[in-house]
Order: C-alpha cells, then sequence, then structure tokens
C-alpha cells in the first residue's frame, strides 16, 4: 500500500460522489453521494497521517462528527421534502424560485 | 438721502402701494370706487413729486441712488434705483401727468363697468404707473429691462381687459407675442454687455463692432415696443382695450417707451452709426406707411392708432438722424395731443356708443367741449403752426434734413401732408357734417371727462415753448429760424387740412383710397408674421419635439429597453436547480485544477 494508491482511491470515491451529486434526482441519494466524498476527504488525511507525518487522525474524527451532524440535518431536510411534496425529488423545492 | 431722491421714489412707492393694497384687500378691488379712489391718490402724489423735481435745475448733472443688486463676492450684479437727470425728469412728469388725467378720466368712462371690473382696472393702471416710472427712472439697462417687462405685462393685461369677447384676447395675446418676440433682443443685449463690460451700463465706450450688435439688439426691442415696421401690426388691434387704456399705454406712454429707451441710451446708440442709419430708415418707412394705412380707416380709435404708430416713426427717424433731442421733444408733445384725442375720441365713443366714424357726423354743436378739444389735438398732430406738434415735428424735420440724400426728409414731409389729411377726414366725418342717425342723441361728457381734456390741450398748444428747456437739458440748442423746412412743413399741414377738408365736405374720397382699403383688408404684414408663425415656427417646433421624442428620449428608452432584454436574455443560465450550480462549481474546480497543471 502506498501512498500513491491511497491518494489515487481517494479520488476515484470523490469522483463517483461527484457524479452522484450532478446525476441523481432523490434527495436521500444526494445524500450518500455527499457521504462518499466526504468519506473520500477522511481517506486522503489519514493517508497523509500515515505516510506524510501530519497529524490527519483527529481532524478526521471531526469531519466524521460534522459529517454525522450535517446527515442528521440532511435527513431531516429530506423527511420535510416528502412530507410536503410525498416525494424526495429535488426538483420539487423550488418554491423560493422566482 | 436728498429731497430729489425722496421725490423720486415716492413717484414708484406711491402708485406701487395703490396696486398692492387693492390687490391685496379684495374688498377695495370688489367694490370699484376704494381702488379708483387710492390709484387716484397714488397718482396725484406721484405728479406733484414729478411736478416739484421738474422744478429743479438739474440740467447737466445727474443724480444717481442706487443699491447693489444680487450681490456676489461684494459686488452687485447691477443696481436698482433711481437716475435723475435731464432725460428722466421730463419723461417722469409727462407720464405722471397723462396718467393722472386718464385715471379722472376713466371714472366716468368707466361706469359702466362692473364694480369688480372697474376696481380691476384702477389695479393695472397703479401697476402700470409703478411700471413707466420703474423704466423711467432706471439708472441701468438691467432695471430698464425691469420695468419694460412690466408695462408689457400690464398692457396685455389692459387689451384683454374685456377678455370674454374673443377679439380683445386675442388681440391681448398677439400683442404680448409680438413685443416678447422683439424683447428678446434687448435680453440678447443684456447678456452681451454683460459679458463684454461686466456691468449693465448704457454709457461705456465699445469696440465699434459691440457697440452696433448690442445696439441692433436693443433696437429689436424697440421696434417691437414702439411698433416700428414690421413689428407695427399689433398696435391697431390692441384699440380693442378700453379707450383711456388706448390713450395711456398705446399712445402716450408705454408705446413711447421705446423712444425713450433710445434717448435714455443714446450714449450707446451714438457709437453704433450703422444702427442708427438703420433706424433712420425704419422710421421713415413706418411714418409713411402707417400714415396710408391710417387714411382708410373707419374706426376712429384705429385711426389714431396707425397715427401714432406713424408719429413713432418720425420719432425713431429723428433718433437715426442723430438727434436724441428732436425725437425726444416729439415723443414729450406727441404724449400730450396723442391722449388727448384718444380721450377726445373716447369723449365721442362714450356718447355715441360707437367706434365707427360712419356712427358719427356733426356731434361739433352737441358736444362743443370735445370738439374744440379733439380739434386743438388733431391741430398739434397735423402739425399745424404754432401748436405744440409744429414745434417738435419741426425739429425732426430739421434734424433729417439733407441726410440720405434728402430722401427720408421727402417722405417724412409727405407723412407729415397725410397726416393733416387724415385728420381732416377724422374732423369732418366726426364733428361736421350730417349727424347719422347713432349720433342724433350725442351729448356732452361729464366734467369729470371733459376736465382733463381741457387739462391736456393746454400743453398740446402750448407745449412748443417747452423745447428751449429740453434742449438745454439734453445739451444742445433749438434754433428758431424761418428757413425752408418749417415753411414746407407748415404748408404740408395747412395744405394737407385744407385738402381734406374741402374734399370730405363734399362728401369725396381720396384717391387711391380704394387700393388702400384693399390693402388694408389683405393686411399683408399680418399674414406675413401668421406664415413666419405657422409656417416656420411650428413646425420647428414640431422637428424638435421630434428630436427630443425619438432621439433624447429614445437612446433613454433604448438604455432602459436593452437591459431589460438582455436581463431576460440570461435569466435561463440561473435556473435554481442545485445540481445545475454545482454542476458549475465542479465545473470550475476543474477549470483550477486544469490551469494550475498547466503552469
Amino acid at each position: 500500500m502506498t501512498l500513491r494508491a491511497l491518494l489515487l482511491v481517494a479520488t476515484a470515491l470523490f469522483s463517483i460522489g461527484i457524479y452522484g451529486l450532478l446525476t441523481r434526482r432523490q434527495a436521500v441519494a444526494l445524500l450518500l453521494s455527499i457521504e462518499v466524498m466526504a468519506n473520500a476527504a477522511n481517506l486522503v488525511f489519514v493517508a497523509f497521517a500515515r505516510f506524510g507525518g501530519a497529524p490527519g487522525q483527529p481532524l478526521v474524527l471531526f469531519a466524521l462528527a460534522i459529517t454525522v451532524a450535517e446527515v442528521a440535518v440532511g435527513l431531516a431536510l429530506v423527511l420535510l421534502l416528502y412530507r410536503r411534496h410525498g416525494d424526495t425529488l429535488l426538483e420539487l423545492a423550488s418554491e423560493a424560485k422566482g | 438721502m436728498s429731497l430729489s431722491v425722496m421725490l423720486a421714489l415716492v413717484t414708484l412707492v406711491a402708485p406701487l402701494v395703490a396696486a398692492f393694497l387693492s390687490v391685496v384687500i379684495p374688498p377695495l378691488r370688489h367694490r370699484g370706487a376704494p381702488a379708483a379712489m387710492l390709484a387716484i391718490a397714488g397718482s396725484l402724489l406721484a405728479t406733484v413729486a414729478a411736478g416739484v423735481l421738474v422744478t429743479q435745475d438739474v440740467a447737466g448733472q445727474a443724480i444717481r441712488a442706487t443699491v447693489p443688486w444680487m450681490v456676489l463676492q461684494g459686488r452687485g450684479l447691477g443696481e436698482i434705483g433711481v437716475r435723475l437727470d435731464a432725460v428722466s425728469i421730463p419723461m417722469l412728469a409727462v407720464v405722471c401727468l397723462v396718467a393722472l388725467a386718464v385715471q379722472v378720466y376713466s371714472v366716468a368712462y368707466m361706469d359702466r363697468e362692473t364694480p369688480r371690473s372697474y376696481g380691476r382696472y384702477f389695479a393695472y393702471h397703479a401697476l402700470f404707473l409703478f411700471s413707466m416710472n420703474t423704466l423711467v427712472l432706471a439708472p441701468d439697462l438691467l432695471q430698464a429691462f425691469a420695468g419694460w417687462e412690466l408695462v408689457g405685462l400690464v398692457s396685455y393685461l389692459l387689451i384683454g381687459f374685456h377678455f370674454d369677447r374673443p377679439s380683445a384676447a386675442r388681440a391681448a395675446v398677439k400683442a404680448f407675442w409680438m413685443t416678447k418676440l422683439a424683447d428678446m433682443g434687448f435680453l440678447f443685449a443684456l447678456l452681451l454687455l454683460f459679458t463684454r463690460t461686466g456691468a449693465f451700463s448704457w454709457d461705456v465706450a465699445l469696440r465699434p463692432e459691440v457697440a452696433e450688435a448690442a445696439a441692433a439688439l436693443i433696437f429689436v426691442a424697440v421696434m417691437g415696443k414702439s411698433a416700428q415696421f414690421p413689428l407695427h401690426v399689433w398696435l391697431p388691434d390692441a384699440m380693442e382695450g378700453p379707450t383711456p387704456v388706448s390713450a395711456l399705454l398705446h399712445a402716450a406712454t408705454m408705446v413711447a417707451a421705446g423712444v425713450y429707451l433710445v434717448v435714455r441710451a443714446d450714449p450707446l446708440f451714438a457709437q453704433a452709426h450703422w444702427v442708427q442709419s438703420g433706424m433712420l430708415w425704419v422710421g421713415t418707412i413706418t411714418a409713411v406707411f402707417t400714415a396710408l394705412l391710417g387714411l382708410v380707416q373707419n374706426d376712429i380709435k384705429r385711426v389714431l392708432a396707425y397715427s401714432t404708430c406713424s408719429q413713432l416713426g418720425f420719432m425713431v427717424a429723428a433718433l437715426g438722424a442723430g438727434s436724441a433731442f428732436a425725437g425726444y421733444f416729439h415723443l414729450g408733445t406727441h404724449a400730450f395731443f396723442k391722449a388727448l384725442l384718444f380721450l377726445g375720441a373716447g369723449s365721442v365713443i362714450h356718447s355715441v356708443h360707437s367706434n365707427f366714424m360712419t356712427d358719427m357726423g356733426g356731434l361739433g354743436r352737441k358736444m362743443p367741449l370735445t370738439a374744440l378739444t379733439f380739434s386743438a389735438g388733431a391741430l398739434s398732430l397735423a402739425g399745424v403752426p404754432p401748436f405744440a406738434g409744429f414745434a417738435s415735428k419741426d425739429a425732426i424735420l430739421l434734424a433729417v434734413q439733407g441726410r440720405a440724400g434728402w430722401v427720408p426728409w421727402a417722405l417724412l414731409l409727405a407723412t407729415a401732408f397725410l397726416t393733416a389729411f387724415y385728420m381732416g377726414r377724422v374732423l369732418v366725418l366726426t364733428f361736421l357734417g350730417k349727424p347719422s342717425p347713432a349720433a342724433a342723441h350725442a351729448h356732452e361728457s361729464p366734467a369729470v371727462m371733459t376736465g382733463p381734456l381741457v387739462a391736456l390741450a393746454v400743453p398740446t398748444v402750448a407745449g412748443g415753448l417747452l423745447g428751449p428747456w429740453l434742449a438745454r437739458g439734453l445739451g444742445t440748442e433749438l434754433h428758431l429760424h424761418l428757413g425752408l423746412t418749417p415753411v414746407l412743413a407748415s404748408l404740408a399741414a395747412l395744405g394737407g387740412l385744407g385738402l381734406s377738408l374741402a374734399l370730405y365736405l363734399r362728401g369725396g374720397e381720396a384717391p387711391l383710397a380704394a387700393t388702400l382699403a384693399a390693402l388694408d383688408r389683405a393686411s399683408l404684414i399680418d399674414r406675413t408674421w401668421a406664415f413666419g408663425y405657422r409656417g416656420v415656427l411650428l413646425p420647428l417646433g414640431s422637428a424638435v419635439r421630434w428630436v427630443d421624442r425619438y432621439l433624447v428620449d429614445g437612446l433613454m428608452n433604448g438604455l432602459g429597453w436593452g437591459t431589460l432584454e438582455t436581463g431576460a436574455a440570461i435569466r435561463p443560465i440561473q435556473t435554481g436547480r442545485t445540481r445545475d450550480y454545482a454542476l458549475a462549481v465542479v465545473l470550475g474546480a476543474l477549470a483550477l485544477l486544469v490551469l494550475g497543471a498547466w503552469r
């Protein structure tokens, strides 16, 4: 396992996350994509901590906590979206559009 | 403050207070008589003050009392105040005296008006006297302009006094329009003088071309106010105003303001020789042309109106010949006898209820006092010696003698003949001959009307004696001698009178009368001006309006429209879909990456 291999995996994960973010219409799928991207970032942190000597692990713990909070808020929004529109398609949340 | 200055202020303040009170206290105006009393009291005070001023010998010196006006950086833009000298004092006296006579006369003449109109009439009169005195006493051209415009305004108000009559309203607008058109010249002259000298004084040495330009511009305004050809067309129509108004404004004083202004600004005009020769011709042409039209009028007031134009032409010709004295002298005598003639005509009109001489005739026996005083005025106007009009007209003919190849002299002499001729016609048609049915029940006017007639008859007969005094004040001398001109002028006057009496007493008609009447009906000058208005000014206005609406406004509207359209065109970029924004972010990040890798 080299740093290069780990970074390639992280880049692949991040790109998959972006792809999901841009192509999926369901709000839950978007949340999942964001999680994948966040984990890619975490992986980069850990990889640099292991091979580069940077203090990455504490940041990953912080990032995990923040991601949990983000998912909690995101899921609450998804729930409201469903109650209001009967579906979780993100386009439905366009009331504020002029 | 010296006595003279205080007296001069009285001539300004007294009528102003009368006008002000009549305007701000409605009951005075609405009940009529109090406003009349106020106006007459104001004029009486002003006349007494002017009379005392006349007795003060100011020959050769000027008393100035001014305060700076619109002070900027410690320096006034102009001055307001009074200037008393040998030019302003005689004019002041003439204006106050004639105004007083006319106002007293109006008490009876206007008695058929409602009290409200009666009060309004006298309020206007008081305002007029203030305005005219402001002009006469002006220490510089700026105040003169203010007075000039004020008398123009009062003239408009008084011509349109019977504003419920369409013809009167039209005549008022016409007079205002024509004189304002000419007044633009005055305004431009003020601007020119101020930019060149930093002041509005007429008494400065200027470069010849500047002096010519300023004098020419002022003369345009003079042509309007003093009804010179071809701007004379408003004056005959101005006879729609009440007859005493015609006497005061449109014969004796206001229309003479133009002549007065030239006399006042003589130092400026003396530097402008081209303008002076132009004035000589304009005056001569006006005198001849309007005298010819005066021959064929049937409305007695229009005869007098045309004769006023004609006599103003005489004055302007004298000024053009460089003799401020001759023009000014004729202004003074003309003020008296023309006011007398108009008031006499008013007395007749009041009696027969018609302006037309066909409704008159044989009034000499029924209205002896009117007939007598009117005849004195007519003889003076005709220039019969030794009446005042003879003395001043003779001074003018002497002044133009030998100028411009004797042509103006000959034409003015012919005009003097025509003047005598048409005044003879008026005398015959009005006071002699057979009475018309309308004139059968005519009777002499009350004393309050004949009194002013008699009072004005005195200077009409003897005003010529004031010539030497006036000449001394203006720094010249009046030579009385028996030469070619006085003899010819007397012969022209007597011949004209005699011929017309002989002709019209037999019921004849002058040769060429039909042609002239046709010319009068055709009113070519009127049509030219009307064409200038409808054919030139209005299309020009439309063109300017087009430019404003479609080019200037179009630019602004186009700018707004373009902004809106551009906004609408790029609006779809903002879809409101999160994914699109996310894509934009990703693309931007990618672009940055590529850029970073590139370098």
